[in-house]
């Protein structure tokens, strides 16, 4: 096979790679900080979308749509994060976890049953993409774009916790909660901040994920379990190994994808999950 | 989820539970009697309500008394559909052969992530995660290995009737798949109910309160576990071929994580864990809502989740254990004035 066909491939395969280290980051963080399991995350991605499409004629330009996606998600999770997990956030340790999977799980079949009465279709944000011809390797544009947004946005987030104040008590919280409470850091503050922003960057993952191919309400529980499996592989509690194995998986499943086929290709993501799982099952308790 | 409930059942003592199995059992041996069997909606519905009520069952032994999420009871029901689809229509022989096979595969699997849970001392959301993930591959497998399984739009499946016994009773074959239902059941819910007052049944709740105890004091942990996953595992095999006989077809979204696993988490956190009625009783409600609801059409997964959402927020007991609870009181109220005149109040 020719060498260029290769690198239209590994391309492809990084920008994918880039969305799922952004859900993966939206799963980490929300479990690292709270041991809570969003099984909701796919939907918040669809709904950036849906939302984004349903405003489109009124906003005028794609971007803006995506923005309103965006926000709306932003809101949503807000809502979220004061009802539900507040009731999560009561109990402690094993009855924390599994009451979080349920009531997380039971979010996201209310939202995709909802989702689906009203919006039963595929959807997709515009975008006006072409090819690029760089010596001979046409590259698309939109994999160029999805890099890029979620270069700056994980780079962010990186600097927002090693660099900030606010991102270093975020991190005493994932190490210590008591040791925080005593260092006058307010966890659930941290908590619906962190919420908001792994919902932000599922939301903003859903958008790009969107100019590349249409995403259904079927496609949310989907997302979700891409997500959890980057967040495992990468090893729960670590932002640079979630971005590592996001990055790892995309280009693992765009091979597969490319030389095997579909179908193979998922069942290889979820074998790797399974591996991960059982050789280092401490890692994620 | 507190262990009241089990400690108040071993205090009750076997007697009582067994005199709750034969009632359940007569139920359900009735039940056709009381609906137009002929009528295909209503006889499906029977046959639904065994199918969920097992695998709710199931989910009972290892989830509610070992604490084993498995989040793939809708792929092991399909690995034991297709074992014996595909073994009996490879040899081309009655898949009553092969039926068995259904539940060595399946009880196979919970073998290996049972033992490899234990060993690896995984937590709960560890053996989540994972069933899950199992649950996710062999999905895709079901959908994408078009040559065994027919693909999405599936194959059909019949075989597993008794042709004699349709003829000689002239009875519609749906009834005939609810008595073998019946009869599965049954085994199971006696052999539930010989575990919970065994050695067994003591040892799941030591080993629930504190595992590091019970290792202190001589239970075997693993081996535990892993009988409790061997043993729901075999039953919800053997549940896969049952229901696809019922509904005369194998599909790939007939076992999926949220056509299967999501119901039946639900029947049993509503019915209540580690209750014998509980798995019964959840099943029943969520069959007869999920009907109601039919009406409603595409609603009813909203409805549902919102349920789900409800159920673990404030009622995570369940049903059996809390009007247990009330009825427990009112007795207890009535002993109390009774006896007042008699004897001391203990508490005053």
């Amino acid at each position: 096979m020719a060498i260029s066909t290769l690198l239209e491939i590994t391309i492809d395969g990084f920008a994918r790679g880039m969305l799922y280290a952004l859900l993966g980051a939206g799963i980490t963080l929300v479990f690292g900080l709270g041991s809570v399991l969003n099984l909701a995350l796919g939907v918040f991605a669809v709904i950036a979308v849906i939302a984004g499409v349903v405003v489109l004629p009124t906003v005028a330009h794609p971007l803006l749509a995506a923005l309103v996606g965006v926000a709306g998600v932003g809101v949503l999770s807000v809502v979220v994060d004061r009802t539900l997990l507040t009731s999560v956030y009561r109990s402690t340790g094993e009855e924390r976890v599994t009451l979080g999977i349920f009531t997380t799980l039971g979010l996201e079949i209310l939202l995709s049953g909802i989702l689906y009465v009203y919006y039963p279709q595929t959807y997709a944000i515009p975008f006006d993409g072409n090819l690029i011809n760089v010596a001979g390797i046409r590259i698309r544009s939109s994999s160029l774009f999805i890099i890029a947004v979620a270069g700056v946005l994980l780079l962010g987030l990186f600097l927002f916790l090693r660099r900030t104040y606010l991102g270093k008590a975020t991190r005493t919280v994932f190490q210590d909660e008591t040791g925080a409470l005593l260092c006058g850091i307010n966890p659930r503050k941290i908590r619906t901040l962190i919420f908001v922003l792994s919902a932000v960057l599922a939301a903003v993952a859903g958008i790009l994920w969107s100019i590349q191919s249409t995403l259904s309400v079927s496609s949310a529980f989907e997302i979700t379990i891409f997500g959890i499996i980057v967040s495992i592989v990468g090893g729960v509690r670590d932002i640079r190994g979630t971005v590592v194995a996001g990055i790892l998986l995309g280009f693992v499943v765009t091979y597969a994808n490319y030389y095997i086929g579909t179908y193979f290709s998922s069942v290889i993501l979820f074998s790797v999950a399974v591996a991960v799982l059982i050789a280092r099952p401490e890692e994620i308790s | 989820m507190s262990d009241t409930t089990a400690h108040d059942e071993y205090a009750r003592g076997g007697a009582s539970e067994l005199k709750t199995v034969a009632v359940i059992l007569t139920f359900l041996a009735v039940l056709p009697f009381a609906f137009d069997m002929t009528v295909t909606y209503l006889a499906n519905l029977l046959v639904r309500l065994l199918v969920f009520a097992s695998l709710a069952l199931a989910l009972n032994i290892v989830f509610g008394h070992t604490n084993q999420l498995f989040l793939f009871v809708g792929a092991l029901a399909g690995m034991g559909a297709y074992s014996t689809a595909l073994l009996s229509d490879t040899v081309g022989v009655s898949p009553w052969l092969f039926y068995p096979a259904a539940g060595i595969v399946a009880g196979f699997i919970g073998l290996l992530v049972s033992y490899v849970a234990a060993r690896r001392r995984m937590t709960v959301i560890v053996i989540a995660i994972l069933t899950l993930s199992i649950q996710m591959a062999l999905s895709e497998i079901f959908v994408g290995a078009r040559d065994l399984t027919g693909g999405s739009t599936g194959t059909s499946f019949s075989g597993l009737e008794l042709p004699m016994v349709v003829e000689a009773l002239g009875v519609s074959g749906r009834l005939v798949t609810y008595y073998l239902l019946f009869v599965f059941l049954s085994v199971v819910l006696v052999g539930y109910w010989w575990m919970r007052n065994s050695k067994y049944g003591l040892a799941f709740t030591a080993i629930r309160q504190d595992e590091i105890a019970s290792e202190a004091a001589g239970i075997n942990v693993i081996r535990y576990k892993v009988v409790a996953g061997v043993v729901a595992a075999t039953i919800i095999g053997l549940v896969g071929p049952l229901y696809a006989q019922s509904e005369g077809y194998l599909l790939p979204t007939m076992f999926s994580f949220q056509s299967v696993d999501v119901i039946v988490l639900i029947m049993l956190v509503l019915g209540g864990m580690r209750t014998i009625v509980g798995p019964f009783l959840g099943a029943g409600v969520i069959i007869v809502i999920n009907e109601l609801l039919q009406d409603t059409g595409q609603w009813r997964t909203a409805v549902l989740g919102g349920l789900l959402i409800v159920l673990f927020v404030y009622f995570r007991e369940g049903i059996v254990p809390k009007t247990r609870a009330a009825w427990d009181s009112d007795r207890v109220q009535s002993l109390r004035s009774r006896d007042s005149d008699t004897d001391s109040d203990p508490e005053t």
